[in-house]
């Protein structure tokens, strides 16, 4: 019973059927997250398309449930496994056996790509020295201790803390932060006259109305993420405050000689080491404004290597420092603000074995052809 | 093959490429004066330094959707009618090059649709022009994918409207005495204020950069105009452009001509090297290479056809060196556009097609010398026909050889990935294209063979095979450029989903042949929808606009693509029908 399971799943796994469905599903998925991308942007839509093992309640599918990306990735994976060990090994099949190989290490580079690769970026004006990278779209409420005026004490709890309310106490601080209430998406305004007051006892927040919106996703939206937060410390309430993405202004409130600031901003990872951006280039084509090349020279401070150098970084030239990719990515503010972007994935070198292995394994395959095409024509010579 | 069919078949191709040689030659003076020596004249646009001929024929074919026009009984040619537009406005105002197809743009500047292709003259566009722009202006912000049918048109007119206005105000501003009196004025009051129109305006630069300057700051009229207002040394090119100007609006040929020797001294003295480098452009522009191939490739086409049913022995090879005369064509007009550029074949879109047609019909021609049924050859010639024809449309859109936008200036990966990627599509369109042949020849033929089928069967499954092969190593190549500039290997962007999209298809091909699912028919049905997919891949994902890879939409291309993949379904159906489903006979057993 129990053999005839297994070898009813062995069958299963090494069909050509299942190859081909799963090639189908994968092109129905890679056409949906495709067309998904011109209303959710490139990162939901791969996010909900081809990083999920489930497709749930998409529109464009009537909201039924689809196979997605991963878990037809895994299947094909598996197929492909089953398949190539169930070809025979024989040295004809060689490069067959090698390019499925290189196949196998493809898929899995880009699963750890989905699973591990962190996108970020990293904004410098010129002349200004940087030490950390920010997300795209993830938020923190940032607690800042400046009271020392050469080193900033930073505490930050992430959007996602914030979204399950309730105390956050703030280790290394005598500060506990009360969520009030979290907004993934609001649209601040100022306070109209007659309008019912506004949450907020303390800073800004007083004067400002918080109109909750929907979540977006396109590349080039931005959600604008507040909270009503009342820090406590020492049995005292400071009030509750505003903070929000779309407020520019720090507000900062003293509690116990230390000043702290309270601030909603895109979430930062600090990083040991610090870029100074010394020029920014804009090249253009002359008499023209398309653009020709765009050049970051950069000063990288790295205390912990005693490391301190100059770099260029320009198109189709990225940075590979520290585990992170840094690329020319945008500009603005005239062209004297420069946006990085930092890719980082542990998994970058998969994609080039897989190349290797491909590779090899056609030459082998077509070495492999042409020996036999050779010898059938011999043999019908000598025939 | 007798010898005199063998000697006809090569003088047909022979034939062919003298033909096509002659469109190389110059033409005559118009009217005496030598406008083709004046098209020689380098000039900066665009970012590159181009021949005004080159302008002329791109803005002609922005404009009017071709690279000349009848007027008053004669053909006027691109150089003719840059000269009118620069130095008698007054007559290039009357003659009616603005093409209008919408109905509701045409009401709007008070005229009724004519019969046939509706043409106006930017004297009968001026007492609307505020209204263009207005409606225009309106248009413009809202994103073209969004527009309607008369805001698209309406942008579209303004655009060249603008480009005509820009243009008859480069050299000196339009109903003004002209540059000599323009030279005269300097230091007068006003004069200031018109050089700042003229720079302002000037869509182009004609004067190279005086010596020892920066070798790139080639200079408009205007700028010209201002410096020497401001007591800089009058430009040595100021001169005899004036005289140009003043022999062109006396109608005095001689002095014209005169004065244009004057004028190249100043160009070569000032920079060496840039006339001859614009008259090499002159040939290719006056060549026309892709016209001539896709002419070519129609006769041999329907020579082909015709030798099906009348002297085959004859008109077989005559159209195989029809083809050949075409291919020669074709890759000169290729290997030109690598050298006058410095760039790898593909660039943008419009140099795509023109590649994709090329490795067609390489492929094609390969195929009929192994196979020599005649279908190598036709379908060779169709697909090099075809693509043209597509690269034809493609390139009404202004300057093709423009420059490479920041990212895309990579001649490594310009030349690897995007070549090998291309070459893929042209593959699996020619399996398509075979696949077609053998429907369409399934339903035709009165015989059957079986042995043609099976040939025919084999070249597409090589091919697809080939496909495969190129367009998975162009897209793991395109996975490499991207770790490199953007430092992610795959990133689902629209246009790598397009050619992984290929990627697969084929690959699905190539397992459900070999487990046996899909036979002779079924391989040609997939290969068929190979069509769908890779112009779905190659021009579909550049009308979502979205992506890093998106720097163009086009809407009207959007017809276009749907027809086809209409068409492409129709013969999909009927490849599926079997061969007597015309008969009436009942047809259960498929």
């Amino acid at each position: 019973m129990i053999k005839t399971i297994a070898s009813r799943v062995w069958a299963f796994f090494k069909s050509f059927q299942l190859t081909i469905v799963l090639l189908a599903l994968l092109m129905c998925l890679v056409v949906l997250c495709t067309l998904a991308q011109v209303e959710m942007g490139t990162q939901g839509a791969v996010n909900a398309y081809m990083r999920s093992f489930i497709v749930w309640r998409q529109p464009m599918l009537l909201y039924l449930p689809f196979p997605g990306g991963a878990l037809v990735g895994l299947f094909l994976t598996l197929n492909l496994i089953a398949k190539t060990l169930d070809i025979k090994l024989s040295w004809t099949k060689a490069g067959m056996w090698l390019v499925h190989c290189g196949l196998v290490v493809l898929f899995a580079g880009e699963f750890v790509a989905g699973m591990l690769q962190v996108d970020t970026n990293m904004s410098i004006e010129v002349g200004q020295t940087v030490n950390f990278v920010q997300s795209y779209k993830n938020t923190e409420l940032a607690l800042i201790d400046v009271t020392d005026p050469t080193w900033d004490e930073v505490y930050s709890v992430p959007d996602t803390l914030l979204a399950k309310g309730g105390s956050i106490a703030i280790p290394g601080t005598p500060i506990t932060l009360k969520v009030k209430r979290f907004f993934p998406n609001a649209e601040l305004g100022n306070l109209a006259e007659g309008a019912p007051p506004s949450m907020a006892t303390a800073g800004v927040g007083p004067g400002i109305s918080v109109v909750e919106q929907p979540v977006v996703s396109a590349d080039n939206e931005m959600n604008q993420a507040s909270v009503f937060v009342e820090p406590v410390a020492g049995g005292h309430s400071y009030g509750i405050w505003l903070a929000s993405v779309a407020l520019g202004a720090p507000q900062s409130f003293i509690h116990e000689g230390h000043n702290y600031v309270l601030s909603m901003r895109l979430r930062r990872q600090y990083l040991p080491y610090a870029f100074t951006l010394k020029q920014f280039k804009h090249d253009v084509y002359p008499g023209t404004d398309i653009p020709k090349n765009f050049s970051s020279l950069v000063q990288i401070t790295n205390p912990s290597r005693n490391e301190s150098r100059e770099v260029l970084i320009y198109m189709n030239q990225p940075l590979r420092y520290e585990g992170k990719t840094f690329y020319q990515a945008s500009f603005g503010k005239n062209d004297t603000l420069s946006v990085l972007s930092v890719v980082e994935n542990p998994g970058w070198l998969l994609p080039y074995v897989s190349c290797v292995l491909v590779a090899l394994g056609l030459l082998a395959h077509f070495a492999i052809v042409l020996r036999r095409s050779l010898k059938r024509r011999q043999d019908k010579k000598e025939g | 093959m007798t010898f005199v069919n063998k000697y006809l078949a090569w003088g047909a191709g022979v034939l062919a490429l003298l033909i096509a040689l002659v469109f190389a030659l110059p033409g005559g003076k118009a009217r005496g004066f030598d406008v083709s020596g004046f098209g020689n004249l380098p000039i900066l646009e665009g970012g590159r330094v181009k021949p005004l001929d080159s302008l002329a024929r791109n803005s002609l074919l922005v404009i009017h959707s071709r690279q000349g026009f009848r007027y008053q009984g004669r053909t006027v040619g691109p150089d003719e009618w840059i000269l009118d537009v620069l130095f008698r406005s007054q007559v290039a105002d009357q003659q009616p090059i603005f093409v209008i197809d919408d109905p509701e743009v045409i009401s709007l500047i008070g005229a009724q649709q004519k019969q046939n292709r509706n043409y106006f003259s930017f004297g009968d566009l001026g007492p609307h022009l505020d209204e263009i722009q207005k409606q225009a202006s309106t248009a413009q912000p809202i994103a073209p994918q969004k527009r309607t049918r008369f805001q698209s048109a309406i942008v579209n007119l303004f655009d060249r409207v603008y480009l005509y206005y820009k243009l008859r105000n480069t050299l000196q501003l339009a109903g003004s005495p002209g540059l000599g009196w323009e030279i005269n004025s300097i230091g007068t009051p006003d004069a200031n204020l018109r050089h700042q129109d003229l720079i302002q305006l000037a869509q182009f630069r004609m004067l190279p950069p005086p010596a020892g300057g920066n070798p790139d700051a080639w200079q408009s009229v205007g700028q010209a105009l201002s410096a020497a207002n401001t007591g800089a040394p009058l430009h040595p090119g100021l001169v005899p452009l004036a005289k140009l100007n003043a022999a062109y609006l006396a109608d005095d040929p001689a002095s014209f001509n005169q004065a244009l020797a004057e004028m190249d001294g100043v160009v070569s003295a000032l920079k060496p090297g840039a006339l001859a480098k614009a008259s090499n452009e002159l040939v290719f522009n006056r060549a026309q290479p892709f016209y001539v191939g896709l002419s070519i490739y129609f006769v041999a086409f329907i020579v082909l056809c015709i030798s099906w049913i009348w002297k085959p022995e004859l008109l077989r090879p005559t159209a195989y060196s029809l083809l050949c005369a075409g291919a020669i064509v074709h890759t000169l007009g290729l290997a030109a556009r690598i050298i006058l550029q410095g760039r790898p074949p593909v660039t943008n879109l419009y140099s795509s097609a023109v590649f994709v047609g090329w490795g067609a019909v390489i492929l094609g021609l390969i195929i009929e010398r192994m196979y020599r049924k005649g279908f190598g050859t036709a379908v060779a010639a169709a697909a090099g026909f075809a693509s043209l024809i597509v690269a034809q449309n493609l390139g009404t859109e202004g300057d093709t050889m423009e420059m490479m936008r920041a990212v895309l200036d990579s001649n490594f990966w310009l030349a690897t990935h995007v070549v090998t990627i291309t070459i893929g599509y042209a593959g699996t369109f020619l399996a398509g294209s075979i696949a077609i042949a053998y429907t369409l020849r399934k339903h035709i033929a009165t015989k059957v063979d079986v042995e043609t089928d099976k040939a025919l069967a084999d070249m597409a499954y090589g091919i697809i095979c080939f496909s495969l092969f190129f367009s998975f190593v162009g897209t793991v190549l395109g996975g490499i450029w991207a770790d490199q500039s953007w430092g992610r290997f795959w990133g689902w962007d629209p246009k790598e989903n397009g050619a992984l999209l290929i990627v697969l298809w084929n690959a699905i091909i190539l397992h459900a042949r070999m487990a046996g699912y899909v036979r002779e028919r079924g391989i040609m049905m997939m290969a068929i929808f190979g069509n769908i997919i890779t112009a779905c891949s190659w021009f579909g994902v550049n009308m979502l606009g979205v992506g890093l890879h998106s720097y163009g939409f086009m809407d009207q291309a959007f017809y276009a693509l749907t027809i086809f993949i209409a068409s492409q379904v129709v013969l999909m159906g009927i490849c599926y029908a079997p061969p007597r489903f015309w008969v009436g006979k009942p047809h259960g057993k498929a």
